[in-house]
Order: C-alpha cells, then structure tokens, then sequence
C-alpha cells in the first residue's frame, strides 16, 4: 500500500473526482443555504455568481468602470514590475554574493535581518518612504521577495564546485566569463525555482497592500466586495488568483525545462 | 639541455604546525608522461594544486617553458590556459552537453563577452567552427556517439574522456591528471589506459616529426600499476625518508624520494602487470614503507 505506484489511470480517475467532489459539493451547500435563507450572499448559487462575474465585467451603469479589467491592469502591472525588480536586484545581490567574499559579509547581516520582517507588518514604512502609489506596492513586493531569492542565487553559488571555476580559468576564462558563462548558466534552474516560490509571497504582499491603501486592484475589490457580503464576485476573483498562479508556475517550470534540460530531476 | 617544460624549483608548503611538502625538484622534459605517486597524506594534490596555481607555495617556485616563449621561462602565479586539467569528480561543467563541453575552452580563450554580443555574425560563425572541432576531438576519442549527451546521461569513463578531450582541444603545454581513472571499474579504467598509450605513441611521432609540438602530462595516481604502464616516469613523492640525516630536527615535510624512468608501455601490448613486479615492489618499498626511510637522493636517478 504505502508507496506502491497506482495504474495512470486510476491516478487520473481520482483527481477527476476530487474536482467533481468540490463542484457537487458546493452546489449541494449554496442549494441549502438558499432554502435556509433566500437573500443570502455567503454561499452563492451557481446563477448568482454568473451574475457576480457579469457585473464585474459588463461597465459599471453609474460609474462606467469595468471592475475586472481595471483590477487586472492595475494589480497584473504592480505584481510584474514588483516581482521582476525583486528578482533583478536578487540576482544581482546574490550573485555578488557569492562571488566576492566581502560582498558577502557586507551584504548577509541587513539580508538576515530582512527576511525576518514580514513585509506585511512594515506597510507603514513602505507608505512613508514610497508613497501610496504604485511605486509602493513595487517596492514592498520587491523587498519581500529580495532576501529569498538573493539567499538562494548566494547558496547555488557557493555550491559550485571550485574545481570546475579552475578549470574554467584553465579553459582561458576571465573573471567575467566565468560568472557569465559558468556561474550564471550554473544558477538559473536554481533562480527559476526561486521564482517559482516566490509567486505566491509576493501575492500576499501585493493583496495586503492593496487591501489597505488600494483604491483599485484584486485587494481593493475583494475587501470592499467582502464587506458588502457580495460573495459571488470575491470567489471568482479568488478562482481567478488560483488560476493566475498555478498558470505562472507551469509557464516557469516550463521554461526551466527548455532552459536548462541537464537539471531534470532536481527540482523543487 | 634538454627541452624542459616545467620546472619545479625548491618547493616548500607548510599549514601552521604542519610541514606538508620540503623542497621538492622536479624538471619535465616536453612530450614526457609523468607518473606521480605517493602514500596518502603525502602532498601530492597541494603539488598538483601549485603546478595548476590555485593554491601557491610558500616557497619555491614553479616555472613554465612555453614554445616560443621566453628562455628563462615564466613563474606560475595562477591558473591558466597553458596547463590542462582533468580531475577525478567534477570533470564536467554539468550544464554543457559533451560537444559543448569541448568547445568551451576554444569559446573562452577565443572569444569575449563584448565580442559575442556586438558582433553577432562573426560569434555564430566562430561558434560553429568551434563546435565542428570538437565534434572532431569527440571522435578522437571515440565519443561520436555520445556528442549531443549531458555529463549526467554519461557513464564516468565516458565523462572522463570527454574531460580529456576538453584538456586536450586547448593543447595546453602540459596536462595533469588527478586520479582520473580512480572511481571506474576495471575494464573501463583499462581502457582509458590504453587511450593515454595511444597518445603517448602518437607523441612518440610529434617528437620526430619537426614543428609537432608533443604533449605532456603528468598523472598523479595511488596505483602502482597505473603509474608504471602509463608513465615513461614515475616519480615518488613520500613523508618517509631520512630527513634527520640531513640534519632537521623536525620533520620538514614530503619530499620526492624516488624518480626512476618506467618501462615504455605500447598499447597493443598486453597488461602484463608481471614485468612491472620488480620495480613495482621497490617503489613499494621506497616510497610507501613507513619503516625504510631512504636517503632523499638514494633512488633519484638524472633524466
């Protein structure tokens, strides 16, 4: 039993009813609930939220906003630019890191420290220094991201047998091609399952943010809809979240696939 | 005087307290297979680290006779693309397939990094010809097969070909070796054995043929029958020898005790490891015998 590989088949059977579990399930609850209480919004039925998502996407009559689109521009924007200066200056941070000893003991103390601060607790500060617009959210999603990503780039480094550096060197290397053409080729699947690891903290930075001082975004609208009860668009906004992250994931994984095909097998 | 290629001159390392190598000798003459052997313990990879420039002597020095170069030869202060080298484990950059894995050193000494990005057509141009070159060298030792295979997907006699191969595109003026053969089985390791007579017999050609330059390499091995089937030298670097008759209080370090020439081996002919018997017991003796401390010039012969 335990360990012993099941038929592909009965593999695939069974996350298919996993998903048909939740489906009926939730069905089965929203139907009770509406006998319980007509008006109720907690558990909608699976008209209410068609309706939910067409509200979010049709212009808003009074206002002519188009909740979903403006979200998305908005928080799809401050997540991309956030997590790709986190990683930039992760690399770079790291890649100093391992490669000159006194970057190393100049860098690693405030870097400790750093990751030990959810970024989360120190909105404040990001609100202060960086305003509340979007430079905010990029800043506190590049912070909250910067100290994981420049550890591991720094340890997948260090991990580098220096047997092979010498040899690069006796292979006529310079300095720099060794970083660029053995060091960097070295880390990347190692970055590319950094990032991936990374998706889901900086969704959490960026949501926070957004929920205290957004006045549009995925964080902004789920708190204002949550508040109203209007539960029938936060849950297609939370399946859209899931959706986003597991489709960012699978993109990276494959990338690292065509990227570096010697690294198969080690990954996270 | 003969055509040396390295010079080791009067090297001495010690880490705080411990005496590790006391003035160790060594000339090399071009197109010569050094074997260099020794107990455990002995110092024979902080020499190897020295030649390579990893890791410089407190003393001495070593020095390189290039072709072409200056009479007096150049001081090793680093690693360079004159000196190849194949270690025992990590002898591949693993992200390299073995085609690329050859063509690397020609990418690296030939091209720049500026040079790759600015003048793109001239890179891909050179790249391919780099490649092609490799592919040759590939099947100079006999890995055609295997080109387009990544160091994982390689048995370790394959990576250590490829390795070799890697050394040799560079034509460095001397390759060493560090128990290169150390972790395969024995029919693998046979026939790599007979892949570095092939070269020492092609060598023996380069070395009548004017404008060849002939290979060198040194190989440090724990294997006696290695040493003296692969080597036209065996060198002994040991910790026992007579250090208090030549009036040191305390151990000074390993020095070499032994330097004799090896029968040349051919590669067609058989491992008769029996013809090494007599030789193979007085290295035994001279070198890993704690108990028999030979004076230091006792087993030294001149080249």
């Amino acid at each position: 039993m335990i360990r012993r590989p099941i038929p592909a088949r009965a593999s695939f059977l069974l996350s298919l009813l996993s998903i048909l579990v939740l489906i009926v399930g939730y069905t089965w609850m929203s139907r009770r609930q509406k006998r319980i209480n007509p008006s109720d919004t907690t558990i909608p039925t699976w008209s209410q939220l068609a309706q939910g998502v067409t509200q979010s996407i049709v212009p808003n009559k009074r206002t002519g906003e188009r909740w979903l689109v403006d979200d998305i521009r908005a928080s799809g924007q401050r997540f991309a630019l956030g997590l790709a200066s986190g990683v930039c200056a992760g690399i770079l941070v790291g890649m100093l890191m391992g490669t000159l000893p006194a970057a190393e003991a100049f860098f690693h103390p405030p870097l400790a420290l750093l990751a030990q601060i959810p970024p989360t607790a120190a909105l404040a500060v990001f609100f202060v220094l960086a305003g509340t617009g979007n430079a905010m959210f990029i800043s506190m999603i590049a912070v909250g991201v910067l100290p994981a990503l420049a550890m591991s780039v720094f340890i997948a480094v260090k991990a580098f047998p220096e047997e092979l550096q010498f040899k690069a060197y006796t292979l006529g290397a310079s300095h720099a091609e060794v970083v660029w053409n053995i060091l960097a080729r070295h880390v990347l699947p190692r970055l590319v399952d950094a990032v991936r690891l990374s998706i889901g903290p900086a969704m959490v930075y960026l949501i926070a943010a957004e929920m205290v001082v957004g006045d549009v975004g995925f964080g902004y609208r789920i708190r204002l809809q949550s508040k109203l009860l209007n539960m029938n668009v936060v849950y297609p906004y939370l399946a859209l979240l899931a959706g986003f992250g597991f489709f960012t994931d699978r993109i990276l994984h494959e990338l690292r696939r065509r990227w570096c095909p010697w690294a198969e097998g080690e990954e996270v | 005087m003969t055509d040396l290629i390295l010079k080791i001159n009067g090297v001495s390392q010690a880490f705080g307290e411990k005496k590790v190598l006391f003035d160790v000798n060594l000339a090399v003459p071009r197109g010569q297979f050094v074997s260099l052997v020794g107990p455990s313990g002995c110092g024979k990879s902080t020499l190897f680290k020295a030649v390579i420039g990893t890791h410089l002597t407190e003393h001495g020095e070593i020095r390189l006779f290039k072709v072409g170069g200056e009479s007096q030869g150049e001081r090793v202060t680093g690693p360079g693309r004159d000196r190849g080298i194949v270690y025992q484990h990590y002898s591949l950059f693993p992200f390299l397939n073995a085609q690329e894995n050859v063509a690397i050193g020609l990418t690296l000494d030939g091209t720049s990094i500026p040079g790759r990005f600015f003048k793109p057509f001239t890179w891909w141009k050179k790249q391919r010809e780099h490649m092609e070159r490799a592919a040759d060298m590939l099947q100079r030792v006999r890995l055609s097969e295997a080109m387009k295979l990544y160091p994982h997907q390689l048995s370790g006699g394959m990576r250590q070909r490829v390795a070799l191969a890697q050394a040799m595109i560079m034509q460095p003026e001397v390759i060493l070796l560090d128990e290169p053969f150390g972790a395969l089985d024995e029919a693998t390791r046979e026939d790599l054995q007979g892949m570095l007579l092939k070269l020492n017999e092609d060598n023996q050609a380069a070395r009548s043929m004017a404008g060849l330059t002939p290979l060198t390499l040194i190989i440090v091995t724990h294997e006696l029958n290695e040493a003296l089937y692969v080597g036209d030298r065996v060198v002994g670097l040991s910790q026992h020898w007579d250090w208090e008759a030549e009036g040191h209080a305390q151990f000074p370090g390993a020095t070499i005790t032994y330097d004799q020439p090896a029968p040349v081996g051919i590669a067609k002919t058989s491992r008769d490891f029996e013809r090494f018997k007599m030789q193979r017991e007085e290295i035994r003796r001279v070198v890993f015998e704690p108990k028999k401390k030979p004076r230091r010039t006792e087993y030294l012969a001149p080249i």
